[in-house]
């Protein structure tokens, strides 16, 4: 049961940091992003040419993460510079079903040149790590986490702290306000949604060890926990959006200890559904959300 | 393009609309530096549009819109915020999930880019002038009253040291305390030449705080005049309002077509305020000690009376044909 | 009355009959040609089609977005197969199954979801689709291992449907089916309502439809065209096991399929599903780039068009009608249009209202906050039968406020409410519509989108007193009701003189234009009272004094009750017998029109004077001091 908390402490810091995407990207525009999640698994792809000896090029582990964050951000900016911009005045369906295509795109790609074989990446840190009060911590693990928690404090202090930050946080409660004092939108949004898909990638690549291997649309696994995570801060609130990462993070460990060897299938998926009903029947504004004034 | 006066805003024969809808039908406003000046008119009559359209939130369809003599007619808002546009917007429309602080901050979000000196001095000025708001500096703004809300608002609008201020219907949907409450903030703001345009339908409001009214009515604005030239009757007749106050009074109602002969437009110049342009001068650094002249100045209504205002027959669609 | 197909139908019909007819006809001819396999291939562009079409009903029609909809498909793909893989059922008996599986889960999962709107829902139907494909389609019996579900083809114990040319006309045939009914849907209220729901929930409860009863009816359908398709789809390949409809790959699909066929567009949505079931298959030579390909182009096709096949050809279209006005030197500007001269009203149908003894509509107390505000603070009013009642007041007095608690949009913190000495406010809003209450909104309250003929037979929707079966099936019932309707609509067109742009989206019309044509809609369920939140806004002089000729032909001639929002002062002396002045969420006085504005409290008020002792008395001494009031209190 503690390793089950740990690791739910850990897995909940992963589903964090997407659910901090989701929101990142939602508050500004109004759009459920539903490549969130795969632009992660496209850079484990990229990590792992990179990295791999037999299929890439064999280089260290932290320049493969690194370039495997380059080309996430990459990505996702060319998706609002490309596409989300000029969607501006459209529907924000169709926006949304704009980023459907991109996780088809992506994930057709993967398919495409890695085939649906799993594949895995060479652990940054190896051994098992240090025993702590009878609970293993393994040193990925706490990479994770700590790498969670300091992206998470840190994204957070940079919105607070600085006048960009702090024009994104304006711009996404009230965008014509922000603009009026003179907020750059444009490039609020370009910030948004290229943090947004840096962040995928670094979940990407701390849950990459946890799993043990990857395939095309791993990471769209997640996506339903994460939104689940970002649901429960209310979809508006950064700090409520990771918070609620590790809720989902606990209640998906614990019920996946609790359930383990029964004959019911996924038990943490229905449990992570179950959190969004609950959450939406009693607080639609989201059970950490402020109270509206 | 010189324009007669110096005006600090001026639009010149503005057509805009949404769709396929035309709302205004070629407008003129023209704002001169250190005055107040309020639009009225019914809802529907093209008011708001118009300042979206000074502001640069809908395309002009047609027309100029000039700022301190700079045609910027085809910038964007932010570049209009950045020449010294600052804005009050409708209702309450502060960062409620920021503080205090970060709101004004965030008024000055050019200003600090450009000169970053010069923030603490702006705040240290807007704080002066509004004391309530020094003392809810960390607070978030959404826990702000109503009033103390609207304060924030104008106060934000003032961090960059705006050339001018734009503010729409500042008291729609408040409260009557919390509107008397921004009545005060406005005046203050006034009383240190800040130039202001407000759209408003609050009538005595307006007419307490502008030194000239412009009345629109289906796209146009049918009248332009000083405050204190404006007969009451006449105004109320305008804005549509007219047989209440006639019948009140005892008198026959008036005819629909007196509206027809009140379409004027006065001279630019006609409004030239010494005192409050001095005092905008020294708003302008906004030094803390600038900032204690008194309140209540002196009567700022002598210089408007003495010069009439002249009245043409102008059709503003002439105006849009001549450019 | 005969019946005589246009051209369009005929030529219609003819290739849906080829197309039904060569499938089978030329696997038998050419069977080099038309191999099972392409069959095959064609019959995947069809299911998506049937696929799209049942999402399109829910999302294009009504609104609702479901992320979910493979768990539909797979629902009735499983359903059908088990009965006629393990159980022996004949096809059609599993297909049907399958229909009322579908309904099923949507009612269920509909439950909890459809009580919230957007983003909620989706998020709601994407979780359900994931619950479904990690743990239910893995529940041993219906997974058998990693068998899957086998889905034979059997009809009445022969296997005739074995080839797939030949179960290819089969759901041809089906899909022709489910085509018609959903034209059926479209042109009855049923449709309407769900337009209706979609352009803005509000106005489709003042024109009496049920929002949260229509909501559910178009999720359930959808759910069992989506039973249907996964059936068809399933019994098609012959075999699903969970990745067949894969999470959420499969459901987002869909969805592109919609939207990128315009949503709400029949046309659109088939052409983009059946061609996306297709083509991809073609490119299966280039192993891969297939669905690379196809997703760049989703991207790229939003990026151009966010409207979709539909919105495009919608936009083309329109280019073309404002290059052909220009030509014509004529602006492109509805304002500048002359506003059709308003004739008449459309007159209420013969029912009179019934006398009572009592008022028609009495408030009593009424106390509304919001957040603290109290936007209502103690309003009373009664309207008499017969009677022309203005209400006036400064802006943020309360009145619309009071209008959204009389029409139930507000729930009153306190109260009476009663409409003919009944207690109305237990009420859902579209039960005070159909009890009685018409309204207009301050923000023309219509379906936007829709045209003018739309929303007068949307306006309609509670005298369409038929069932959802004839709906679907448009029995005689139906046919009869909806020409009835159509003959009412007409004739209002005409009454206000807007027969020349009966097909115009309200969203073109000019604002004076758009107050009209919401009057004729409060109008045409003949309401006991008709509410009107400040009809003149926006219109010219002119058509103002023709709506107070027709508001007192309303009272004077059919003895109608109004009860009228008016800035216009000049309108409400005219029309009003008796005027109620509200200011700061109360009613302040009432009395004759005249009565009323020669108080000074009143005027006042008006002006939006704040309270002080200066400016009292008569308005020329308030222009004397025009200047600034001596004293104000500060504020907050």
């Amino acid at each position: 049961m503690g390793q089950a908390l740990v690791s739910g402490v850990v897995v909940g810091g992963i589903f964090g940091l997407l659910a901090v995407g989701i929101v990142l990207v939602y508050k500004g525009a109004r759009v459920i992003n539903f490549a969130q999640a795969e632009i992660g698994t496209f850079c484990l792809y990229v990590a792992y040419f990179v990295v791999d000896g037999d299929d890439g090029l064999g280089l260290p582990w932290i320049v493969g993460a690194l370039a495997a964050l380059v080309i996430g951000g990459l990505v996702s900016f060319a998706f609002e510079r490309l596409v989300v911009r000029r969607m501006f005045g459209a529907e924000r369906l169709s926006v949304a079903v704009a980023t459907i295509g991109l996780l088809l795109l992506l994930f057709s790609l993967e398919l495409k040149f890695f085939g649906s074989a799993p594949r895995f990446l060479a652990k940054p840190i190896d051994g098992l790590g240090p025993k702590v009060f009878g609970i293993f911590v393994s040193p990925t693990q706490l990479l994770a986490l700590v790498a969670a928690l300091a992206i998470g404090f840190g994204l957070t202090a940079f919105l607070q702290r600085t006048d960009f930050g702090l024009g994104v946080l304006a711009a996404a409660e009230d965008a014509n306000a922000a603009r009026l004092v003179g907020v750059p939108l444009a490039r609020v949004s370009a910030f948004s949604w290229t943090v947004a898909g840096a962040l995928s990638v670094i979940a990407a690549v701390l849950v990459e060890p946890t799993i043990g291997i990857f395939f095309p649309g791993v990471m769209t696994l997640l996506f339903v926990p994460a939104l689940a995570a970002a649901l429960v801060g209310g979809l508006s609130s950064i700090a409520g959006a990771f918070v609620g990462g590790l809720v989902i993070g606990v209640v998906d460990q614990v019920v996946r200890y609790l359930f383990l060897g029964s004959s019911i299938a996924a038990p943490e998926i229905i449990a992570s559904f179950l959190v969004i009903l609950v959450v939406l029947l009693i607080r639609p504004q989201g059970l950490l959300a402020r109270r509206a004034a | 393009m010189a324009t007669a006066g110096g005006a600090t805003l001026e639009a010149v024969g503005v057509r805009a609309g949404f769709g396929a809808a035309t709302v205004l039908h070629g407008v003129d406003v023209s704002v001169g530096s250190g005055e107040v000046v309020a639009i009225l008119g019914l809802n529907g009559a093209g008011k708001s549009v118009t300042l979206k359209v000074l502001a640069g939130l809908l395309p002009a369809r047609a027309g100029t819109v000039r700022l301190d003599g700079e045609d910027v007619t085809a910038l964007s808002p932010e570049q209009r915020v950045g020449r010294g546009m600052g804005h009050v917007l409708q209702g309450r429309h502060v960062f409620g999930e920021l503080t205090v602080e970060q709101n004004l901050r965030l008024g000055a979000y050019l200003l600090r880019r450009k000169s970053p000196a010069a923030y603490q001095p702006a705040l240290a000025g807007v704080l002066d002038r509004f004391p309530r708001l020094a003392e809810r500096r960390s607070q978030l703004a959404g826990s702000l009253s109503g009033g103390e809300q609207a304060m924030l608002a104008v106060g934000r609008a003032l961090m960059g040291g705006p050339r001018i201020v734009l503010v729409d219907e500042p008291t729609a949907g408040l409260s009557p305390l919390v509107s008397a409450g921004l009545v005060d903030t406005l005046e203050a703001t006034r009383e240190t030449g800040v130039t202001m345009l407000l759209v408003e339908q609050n009538t005595r409001f307006a007419l307490d705080l502008a030194d000239r009214i412009l009345v629109m009515r289906q796209g146009v604005v049918v009248h332009d005049a000083p405050t204190d030239k404006v007969d009451h009757d006449d105004l109320a007749e305008l804005l549509g309002i007219g047989r209440l106050l006639s019948a009140s009074v005892a008198k026959p109602a008036a005819p629909e077509a007196a509206v027809a002969t009140k379409k004027a437009t006065p001279r630019k110049k006609a409004v030239a305020k010494k005192k409050a342009t001095v005092e905008r001068a020294a708003a302008k650094k906004v030094s803390p000690k600038k900032t204690a002249t008194p309140k209540k100045a002196a009567p700022r209504k002598t210089g408007l009376t003495k010069k009439k205002a002249a009245v043409k027959k102008a059709s503003s669609r002439k105006s849009t044909a001549a450019k | 009355m005969t019946y005589r197909p246009t051209r369009r139908q005929v030529t219609a019909l003819a290739v849906v009959v080829a197309a039904i007819v060569l499938p089978p006809l030329l696997s038998r001819l050419i069977p080099g040609v038309f191999t099972d396999a392409r069959a095959s291939m064609l019959g995947i562009g069809v299911t998506y089609a049937a696929m799209a079409l049942s999402l399109n009903l829910l999302m294009g029609y009504a609104g609702q977005i479901s992320l979910g909809h493979g768990a539909l498909l797979a629902t009735g793909a499983y359903t059908s197969g088990i009965l006629t893989g393990r159980y022996g059922w004949s096809y059609m008996f599993g297909v049907m199954v399958a229909m009322v599986m579908g309904a099923a889960i949507a009612f269920i999962v509909g439950l909890p979801a459809l009580r919230l709107r957007g983003i909620y829902l989706a998020i709601t139907t994407l979780g359900f689709a994931a619950v479904m494909d990690a743990a239910i389609l893995k529940i041993p019996y219906l997974s058998r291992g990693s068998a899957g579900v086998e889905l034979p083809r059997p009809v009445a114990n022969t296997f005739i449907f074995t080839e797939n040319a030949d179960y290819l006309a089969l759901i041809l045939v089906i899909t022709t089916v489910v085509w018609l009914l959903d034209a059926n849907v479209v042109r009855t209220k049923l449709g309407r309502a769900f337009f209706g729901i979609r352009e803005d929930e509000r106005v489709a409860q003042s024109f009496g439809v049920d929002v949260a009863r229509y909501k559910m009816i178009a999720f359930m359908l959808s759910g069992a065209l989506a039973g249907l398709a996964g059936a068809m789809h399933g019994h098609l390949l012959l075999f699903v096991e969970s990745r067949t409809f894969a999470f959420p790959l499969f459901s987002l699909t869909i969805v592109a399929f919609v939207v990128i066929g315009g949503l709400g567009s029949r046309v659109g949505v088939v052409v983009a599903a059946a061609s996306f079931g297709v083509v991809p298959q073609l490119l299966r030579a280039v192993q891969g780039w297939d669905l690379i390909l196809g997703s760049a182009l989703l991207i790229f096709a939003m990026a151009r068009h966010p409207g979709g096949v539909a919105g495009a050809i919608a936009e083309a279209r329109e280019k073309k009608e404002i290059r052909a006005a220009r030509r014509q030197g004529e602006e492109d500007d509805a304002s500048t249009q002359p506003l059709p001269d308003l004739a008449a009203l459309p007159l209420p149908i013969s029912d009179t209202p019934t006398a009572t003894s009592g008022p028609l509509l009495e408030v009593r107390d009424i106390h509304v906050t919001f957040g603290g505000l109290k936007a209502v603070d103690g309003a009373d009013l009664v309207v008499p039968e017969g009677k022309i009642i203005g209400l006036i007041g400064p802006n943020g007095a309360g009145k619309t406020t009071l209008f959204n608690t009389i029409s139930g949009f507000v729930t009153p913190d306190a109260g009476v409410l009663k409409l003919r000495g009944n207690d109305i406010g237990a009420l859902a809003p579209h039960q005070r519509a159909q009890a009685g209450l018409g309204r207009t909104f301050q923000l023309v309250g219509l379906a936007k989108r829709l045209s003018v003929h739309q929303n007068l037979l949307l306006a309609q929707h509670a005298r369409a007193n038929y069932g959802l079966i004839s709906s679907l099936a448009y029995l005689p019932r139906a046919g009869r009701t909806e020409a009835d309707l159509e003959a009412r609509a007409t004739e209002a067109l005409e009454a206000i003189g807007f027969a020349e742009f009966a097909d115009r989206p309200i969203d073109q019309l000019s604002g004076g234009q758009q107050r009209i044509v919401e009057i004729a809609c409060a109008l045409m369920n003949a309401p006991d009272l008709l509410m009107l939140d400040e009809p003149s806004a926006g219109m010219a002089p002119g058509v103002i004094e023709s709506l107070a000729l027709r508001l007192r032909q309303l009272r004077d001639e059919l003895g109608r009750t109004i009860l009228i929002i008016e800035h216009h002062i000049p309108l409400v002396m005219d029309v009003c017998d008796e005027v109620w002045v509200m200011a700061s969420g109360r009613t302040l006085a009432h009395g004759s029109p005249q009565e009323v504005i020669a108080r000074t409290d009143v005027i006042e008020a008006y002006l939006g004077a704040p309270t002080l002792a200066g400016v009292g008395g008569v308005p020329r001494s308030a222009a004397a001091g025009l200047g600034r009031p001596a004293a104000r209190g500060m504020g907050g």
